[in-house]
């Protein structure tokens, strides 16, 4: 998602005043109400009946799973979706938000985690980029003006920044902090912060954390998401817990304790999808033992032959990783493979041609090649078998995609089609097939139904079956909890990169994955 | 507060050296070296030559900063000053009057920067490719205008204009020095400069920022365009002839000087400063070489060196940052 559009409003006065709504007592009416916002796109309702209150100087913090509709509301209320239904308030009037300027005009502010500053521009330039007109002077730009209304943005922010240093020497933390105060110098009332902590230190974090209140005193609203219960807690003065597209509960401060917000952010039993009968496991083929990388600390894990070992835990946890370090596309900086008992240098090229299989989270960029034929995808990870001394062989080719086709019951009008024409599932089942036909014994699956539909879903779920009684191990990673449930005969949670609990069949839950994967205090 | 590094924090006499760019040091032993070599070398005689030869490249190095400065590039600006003086020195001996034939150049520019900047940003067609396409446009069109004869029996006004010198400076030198300071004001103290740093460095935060994003990208290849035809009449000056094909391979130079400066293709990184230091290490290089009596073909050959070995010195002293880690 992209940053939202920032209109061209608000001179050099009152960018160095914030806007100041004085009324914020908690009780009083809210700034902002979102009431039953509805949203679908085709075959999915992204939110159902979504309410939302935002009062002057609250932090209101917005909890829920992965796909629980949290984006989707915040989308709805910087403009960057138009709600199918529902009314938006502002000041106890309705407005309508048809774009991502007239979100602005409201004082709406999103600060998205991928941030939105010119590297080689400094503090000053980029805080007011697009708003140079108030600094004019004989036709060119004040930089010192610029910078001294920069340096008391900042201030107000608490930060002693030097407003001439480029953004490109900013840390990440910081050049939040600059995105802060370019939302603040537009007259943001209602500061809008995605899982803001996400990518910085604990200590980057408690700064940020009196940046809050400092804003909350000045009378700005704040929504925050996060995953973290710890924040949650000790930052939200309203907590609303979304799920399924919808508002299913809200509490004020000190109402509730994270196991009531845990359980409500799991609500009914999701379990349709029957467990599995449980599978006999083999000897170990992946045994991976205090992987380091730049980002993974202390990464230990196991998997068996004939059986389907989860990796589960919430987006950015560092799963996705995992599977990249011990498949070799990510270099390790510590610990030991062993691959079939034998130690494996992870590289690429030797994982697989060993029997590693990775099933990568963007299918269309790091999966295939979707320019090209069926046949072209199908031999990609087994080019070394279709040669015949030393000539590449088109019939031995034609004859092992013909064979994955009809295995894999891919949907296709033949081995000539290009594969950006077939659906997900059939993309997916091509992504799969070159590593069938690689002959690999190891398959890493990340996120392997994503994009896909409910009939290519339990197709490939058919297929994760045969490759385990068949004597394949699987390493899945999915962010559907369910899913995982139905399939998985154990699985390993992650949190900030680590692995921080190992759940057997017994213990296997949501519950117990929730539990583990949400920060508690 | 206090336990966290602040950005902008004092820089150290060694933090300030790690950040002058390689091409610096470079520049001051090849200076050194060649006075060792040949004591002429630092004779103001020689210096006025080295001057005059700078000026027509900085004329195209600087403008091709700016475009290097958005991630892009223009491979057209050799082919474009040759074209720009046949054109001039055509309609001189025409019996056109030097501010018309001026104003076609001036028009000529507009055009090819208009093509070039027109595909480039609102058609996102890569400028590599582009320019190279305009580059042999103006290239054929040259050759094509002249049967690829030079043209001369012009105006001896121009050559006077080149060979002529204010208190000792040689006029080429005066007008790349007055172009420089227009172009720094322009690139850091004018929107338009702000917003070429930041399309370099994030396009789509330009546009969101409610800035005309694809027109200021546009704009870019217009200036270095309509400059770079422009300076066709110190071409002219300098050669007092129209050759189609003489300033051919010029962009080479233009752009090796830009790199040499520290000036990235990504991310809007570079200085306007560290162009003019390119452009004198070529020139130096080039001069010196020629006091040693080295071959032309050979003088390209440590063109070449030198930007490799500018580069090799860059890798891996990038700008120190005050990053906090955890």
């Amino acid at each position: 998602m992209k940053p939202k559009e920032r209109s061209q409003c608000g001179s050099v006065d009152e960018a160095s005043s914030f806007a100041s709504v004085t009324n914020s007592d908690a009780g009083g009416a809210p700034l902002l109400r979102l009431a039953n916002i509805r949203k679908s796109f085709p075959g999915v309702h992204a939110l159902r009946n979504a309410s939302l209150d935002i009062h002057a100087g609250e932090v209101h913090v917005i909890l829920g799973q992965n796909g629980a509709g949290k984006s989707s509301l915040i989308k709805v209320l910087c403009g960057a979706y138009i709600a199918d239904g529902g009314d938006i308030e502002f000041g106890g009037k309705k407005v309508s938000v048809r774009g991502p300027a007239d979100a602005s005009a409201l004082g709406v502010a999103v600060i998205f985690q991928e941030f939105s500053l010119a590297p080689y521009l400094d503090i000053a330039q980029n805080i007011f980029l697009g708003r140079e007109q108030g600094f004019m002077r004989l036709g060119l730009v004040d930089k010192a003006a610029m910078r001294r209304a920069a340096r008391d943005i900042l201030r107000q922010l608490g930060l002693d920044y030097d407003p001439a240093t480029f953004a490109a020497d900013l840390g990440v933390a910081q050049q939040q902090m600059v995105e802060i105060a370019k939302a603040l110098s537009q007259n943001a009332r209602i500061l809008v912060m995605d899982e803001p902590t996400a990518a910085i230190s604990e200590r980057e974090a408690d700064r940020l954390f009196e940046v809050i209140e400092r804003l909350k005193r000045q009378g700005v609203a704040i929504v925050y998401i996060s995953h973290r219960m710890k924040e949650v807690q000790a930052l939200g003065d309203r907590i609303t817990v979304m799920r399924d597209g919808a508002v299913v509960d809200s509490f004020q401060r000190g109402q509730v304790s994270a196991e009531e917000m845990v359980r409500a952010m799991i609500g009914r039993s999701l379990d349709s999808l029957s467990r599995r009968e449980p599978r006999p496991a083999g000897a170990v083929v992946l045994a991976a033992r205090h992987l380091r990388t730049a980002k993974l600390a202390d990464i230990s894990l196991e998997v068996r032959a004939g059986e389907v070992v989860g990796l589960a835990g919430l987006v950015g946890s560092g799963r996705t990783e995992v599977v990249r370090a011990i498949f070799g596309a990510d270099p390790l900086t510590a610990g030991d493979l062993e691959f079939d008992g034998a130690p494996l240098a992870a590289r690429p090229d030797r994982s697989a041609r060993k029997g590693m299989a990775l099933l990568p989270e963007d299918r269309k960029r790091e999966g295939l090649a979707l320019p090209l034929a069926v046949r072209d995808n199908a031999t990609a990870a087994s080019m070394w078998r279709l040669f015949r001394r030393g000539w590449f062989s088109p019939a031995t080719a034609e004859r092992v995609c013909a064979d994955l086709i009809g295995r894999l019951k891919v949907a296709t009008p033949g081995s000539a089609q290009l594969v950006r024409h077939l659906s997900g599932g059939n993309q997916q089942k091509i992504v799969l097939g070159k590593w069938l036909a690689a002959g690999s014994r190891l398959f890493m699956l990340d996120e392997p139904t994503r994009g896909v539909d409910v009939a290519a879903k339990a197709e490939i779920y058919r297929l994760i079956d045969e490759l385990v009684r068949d004597g394949a191990a699987v390493l899945m990673i999915s962010s559907e909890l369910p899913e995982l449930l139905h399939l998985c005969d154990r699985a390993y949670v992650m949190r900030d990169y680590r692995i921080v609990g190992h759940l057997d069949r017994d213990n296997l839950s949501e519950r117990a994955i929730l539990d583990l994967a949400v920060h508690h205090v | 507060m206090s336990d966290q590094t602040l950005p902008g924090s004092p820089v150290t006499v060694g933090g300030y050296l790690a950040r002058v760019p390689g091409v610096a040091f470079i520049l001051l032993a090849m200076v050194v070296a060649f006075q060792i070599g040949n004591p002429r070398f630092l004779s103001i005689t020689n210096l006025s030559n080295v001057g005059l030869q700078a000026s027509l490249l900085l004329m195209l190095a600087l403008p091709m900063t700016l475009v290097i400065l958005t991630s892009g590039l223009d491979l057209s600006v050799g082919a474009l000053i040759g074209l720009a003086a046949v054109i001039i020195a055509t309609l001189l001996v025409a019996g056109w009057s030097i501010f018309s034939a001026l104003a076609a150049a001036v028009a000529l520019g507009l055009v090819v920067g208009l093509l070039n900047g027109f595909m480039i940003s609102y058609l996102a067609l890569p400028a590599f490719v582009v320019t190279l396409g305009t580059m042999g446009l103006c290239e054929g069109l040259a050759l094509a205008l002249t049967n690829g004869e030079p043209i001369g029996g012009f105006t001896p006004a121009l050559e006077a204009f080149y060979r002529a010198a204010v208190f000792g400076i040689p006029v080429p030198v005066l007008v790349a020095a007055a172009f420089y300071g227009l172009l720094y004001l322009v690139l850091y103290r004018t929107r338009f400069g702000i917003y070429i740093f930041a399309v370099g460095g994030n396009k789509d935060a330009v546009h969101l920022a409610g800035i005309r994003a694809n027109l200021v990208h546009m704009a870019v290849y217009v200036v270095c365009s309509v400059s770079v035809a422009l300076s066709a009449v110190l071409l002219l000056g300098r050669t007092n002839s129209a050759h189609p094909t003489v300033a051919v391979g010029m962009e080479f130079e233009a752009i090796a000087a830009v790199v040499l400066g520290g000036t990235s293709f990504e991310k809007g990184q570079g200085w306007l400063f560290g162009t003019v230091l390119g452009v004198l290490a070529i020139t130096v290089l080039r001069n010196g070489l020629n006091v040693l009596s080295v071959e032309p073909s050979l003088q390209v050959v440590c063109v070449g060196v030198l930007l490799i070995a500018a580069l090799l010195i860059d890798r891996n002293r990038k700008r120190p940052v005050a990053r906090i880690t955890e």
